[in-house]
């Protein structure tokens, strides 16, 4: 469990959580990216770029 | 083996790939893109030690970078430079497919939209216009009429990117409301999927529903060409049911397979491992070294 930078509520976490991982705050559909692990920091993460894909 | 992965984004792809990495006891080295220097003669630290390189950028930008850097510090790299410049580039991607004799959307270039227009007349309506860079279905369009037409193409030549300018202008393509996704290495098709939607585009990005897909001995054919046709690699190979044969409509090279993983019975991420331990191997053989 850690805070949601965008609007401060828990965020739940699941266990294989890893670096670069993008997880949604179910308070405020923020997406958040992140950056550490142990213990997890979340950031808010990078917008939509037009070149993204597969 | 050591084996890098190029990131920028750890999508569910990737925790499968590194799942299955992790599971047979390989070193996995996460090399998150946007933190990297790339130096033109010495290679990142992160690059070395590494049997092999896996790029999984999510921008078709840094794909191309980063490949291109790898290849140059001798790193061996799936997909190839070549293939991704190939395939990240629907005007590449489509004459690549035409020159292999493969059955793809007629398709016309124009770089003004007075052309783009003469080119949409010919094709008569609908017919699609779509981003010449991009993914997930995003920025297609569907043109029903002239005067969809105009506006669509005086907001991309006010509104876009330089590379809005460049008209990429389909024949549109009557599909029986699914396309077929196709993932295959150096040919071999693996898994497939048909991607069914009650709207136009079916990509599974937009919400397209997903289901298991047989191919025929046809359509098989038309994987392996594609896939040399593009030089070959992890590949995502788009199909169309079109009459009584297949079109192949695009191959993408960083190809996401979450949605087939959930499709089929297939192990996709322990046959892409599979695949990784071999090229790794096979690069090995022939001498390829980091120069790190």
């Amino acid at each position: 469990m850690t805070e949601c930078v965008e609007c401060g509520a828990d965020v739940t976490l699941h266990d294989d959580l890893e670096v670069g991982e993008i997880v949604d705050c179910t308070t405020c559909g923020a997406e958040l990216e992140v950056v550490e692990t142990e213990p997890p920091v979340l950031e808010r993460a990078p917008e939509l770029e037009e070149d993204w894909g597969e | 083996m050591n084996v890098g992965i190029l990131y920028s984004r750890i999508r569910k792809d990737e925790k499968l790939l590194l799942s299955e990495l992790r599971d047979r006891g390989h070193d996995v080295t996460k090399i998150d893109v946007r933190k990297q220097r790339f130096n033109l003669a010495e290679a990142p630290e992160a690059f070395a030690e590494l049997d092999i390189v896996v790029d999984r950028c999510l921008a078709t930008s840094r794909s191309l970078y980063a490949t291109r850097f790898c290849e140059a510090y001798g790193v061996p790299v799936v997909n190839s430079h070549d293939t991704a410049e190939v395939c990240s580039d629907k005007v590449k991607n489509s004459l690549a497919l035409e020159a292999a004799g493969v059955p793809t959307p007629n398709t016309d270039v124009a770089f003004t939209t007075e052309a783009a227009l003469e080119s949409i007349e010919a094709f008569g309506y609908p017919c699609v216009l779509k981003p010449v860079i991009g993914s997930w279905g995003r920025l297609m369009a569907k043109i029903d009429s002239r005067d969809a037409a105009e506006a669509i193409l005086e907001h991309k030549a006010t509104l876009g990117h330089y590379e809005h300018k460049v008209f990429y202008v389909q024949e549109f393509v009557e599909k029986p409301g699914r396309d077929v996704r196709v993932l295959a290495i150096d040919g071999e098709p693996i898994a497939a999927m048909a991607r069914s939607s009650d709207h136009w585009l079916t990509n599974a990005a937009k919400g397209a529903e997903t289901d298991s897909f047989e191919l025929d001995a046809r359509a098989e054919e038309l994987v392996a060409e594609a896939s040399a046709a593009v030089g070959g690699g992890l590949l995502g190979v788009d199909l169309m049911e079109a009459g009584d044969d297949y079109t192949v409509h695009e191959v993408n090279h960083t190809v996401e397979f979450k949605a087939l993983d959930g499709a089929v019975e297939e192990d996709v991420a322990g046959r892409v491992v599979d695949w990784l331990e071999e090229t790794a191997a096979s690069a090995a053989d022939d001498g390829i070294e980091v120069t790190a």
